[in-house]
């Protein structure tokens, strides 16, 4: 049984079967979580009736959405039209498997975890386009070339960002950048502010949440990109874009906060904390701003998310250089 | 991973890939709509990395993924949805002038094949076994010390496009 575990082989499916089941139970919780804050900022009670406080709610949602008929639009390009969900939720296991949610909690340590993460969740984009394109509708279509132009332009700032932390722990591998951050004082996120802030407005940017949410701004696109989408063809768009949140914010948990480091009992229960805080914080962004127009969303990025960002890599560069 | 392993799932892994690579080419030449000629290479570009990744390069690899499928592709794609046919309709094949179409694919196709397998064929190196991953310190080290000049010479070129690129796209603006 232990010579069977110590399989590499062995350990990665259990790793990546541990995954699909976080993954599953995760979505249910975010989208009770989310349905939950809204309640609260707009002062009402939120999902309320079924099970306690509502918490099943999300279930009777999974199961309506698996239950509904799937229609494929006339004139749609019928085998792009399908891909395109299920593109979008495969890369999400493999982003999950570098994340350490504490040393022995990892599904790989690779010393590419980094670009690993960065790379695969890359291929969001490529569905949201791919099912634009697909659906044979403009309002997908507008909402895809959105979706391409903005992630494109805030990829850039999120690279710069995640290189002066690579920089300063002079590796990619996240166990060992976490490594680097025992002690709260120790956190990055108290040497390197500025870039903190620019990676979280990037990471909700790239993940296409309000107040940047312009590919499906349902006031002027209908849904944008998932506008033909019925059942679990939106249910799994859906799906991927809460894994990415998780994803992301995990990613700033470890580059930032150190990872599962806490101030008392450190383990995999800070990492998690730490990714629903910020998920937490990602939501209230929601509920509070307002949607941007599309010219202010780019240039925010062009004018400033990029310039600071290759200043901050300089300045960085430059004091590992003089101090290291 | 242990080496035995490696060993034993080294073939099959390089047969995947192999056929990736060949089905993407193959739906890139073959398919009317220019959509999914783009999703045939985006194939191929996948097939590559998988072969960068068994020759122990593995940030190669996801560099390859990260700047070619999550950027250019996506990049091509724009372009493909700035297009339009006479019909209105963007992202659709031009019909083929010519007949034999399938012969001329043929031929450009084969001949340089064949000649590659030839020169493969006669001057085949042996096989290697498979080198341990190249750590990036290594990498780095490289391409600022013996490759500097090439590795210099290539920012120029990207530098020349971008500044190019700003330059036409001024122009434009001033026209209007």
């Amino acid at each position: 049984m232990t010579a069977l575990l110590a399989n590499p082989l062995v350990q990665l499916v259990i790793a990546l079967l541990a995954l699909l089941g976080f993954v599953g139970l995760n979505g249910l919780v975010l989208v009770w979580m989310e349905r939950k804050v809204v309640g609260f900022i707009q002062r009402r009670p939120g999902p309320f009736e079924v099970g306690p406080h509502g918490l099943l709610q999300p279930l009777a949602d999974a199961l309506k959405l698996i239950g509904k008929q799937l229609v494929t639009p006339r004139g749609a390009d019928r085998p792009l039209f399908w891909l395109a969900p299920i593109l979008s939720v495969m890369p999400v296991p493999l982003c999950f498997l570098p994340i350490p949610f504490s040393p022995l909690l990892t599904g790989m340590e690779l010393n590419v975890g980094v670009v690993l993460i960065l790379a695969f969740s890359g291929l969001n984009v490529l569905a949201l386009c791919l099912a634009g394109w697909g659906s044979n509708n403009k309002y997908s279509l507008l909402g895809a070339a959105r979706a391409v132009s903005q992630s494109v332009a805030y990829e850039i700032p999120l690279l710069l960002t995640v290189l002066c932390i690579a920089f300063q722990s002079g590796s990619l591998n996240l166990n060992v950048i976490a490594g680097h951050q025992s002690g709260i004082l120790h956190w990055n996120l108290w040497v390197q502010p500025l870039a903190f802030v620019m990676f979280f407005i990037a990471a909700t940017a790239e993940t296409n949440r309000a107040p940047f949410d312009l590919p499906e701004a349902e006031s002027e696109l209908t849904a944008g990109h998932h506008t033909e989408y019925s059942g679990m063809g939106f249910g799994l768009f859906m799906l991927a874009e809460y894994m990415y949140m998780i994803i992301i914010c995990g990613m700033a948990a470890v580059l930032f906060m150190g990872g599962w480091d806490g101030p008392v009992a450190p383990g995999w229960w800070w990492m998690v904390i730490k990714i629903y805080a910020m998920l937490a914080a990602m939501m209230w962004f929601r509920w509070t701003f307002p949607r941007v127009r599309f010219d202010q969303l780019l240039n925010v990025c062009w004018k400033w998310l990029i310039p600071l960002g290759l200043a901050n890599l300089l300045a960085t560069a430059l004091i590992m250089k003089l101090v290291g | 991973m242990d080496a035995d392993l490696q060993q034993m799932l080294a073939l099959p892994a390089y047969g995947l890939y192999l056929l990736i690579i060949l089905a993407g080419g193959i739906m890139a030449v073959g398919s009317a709509s220019l959509v999914r000629a783009l999703l045939g290479l985006i194939l191929t570009l996948f097939g590559v990395a998988g072969m960068y990744l068994l020759m122990a390069a593995p940030f190669l690899a996801f560099m390859q993924i990260l700047i070619y499928v999550g950027a250019v592709s996506v990049l091509i794609f724009f372009a493909i949805m700035l297009t339009k046919g006479p019909d209105g309709e963007a992202g659709g094949e031009e019909p083929p002038k010519v007949g034999g179409r399938l012969v001329l694919a043929g031929l450009t196709g084969l001949v340089p094949a064949a000649i590659l397998a030839g020169a493969v064929a006669r001057f085949a190196p042996q096989a290697v076994p498979l080198k341990p991953e190249t750590s990036l310190f290594k990498l780095g080290e490289f391409l600022a010390g013996p490759y500097v000049l090439a590795f210099e010479l290539i920012s120029v070129v990207l530098f020349a496009a971008m500044a190019g690129a700003v330059l036409l796209g001024f122009e434009r603006r001033k026209g209007k």
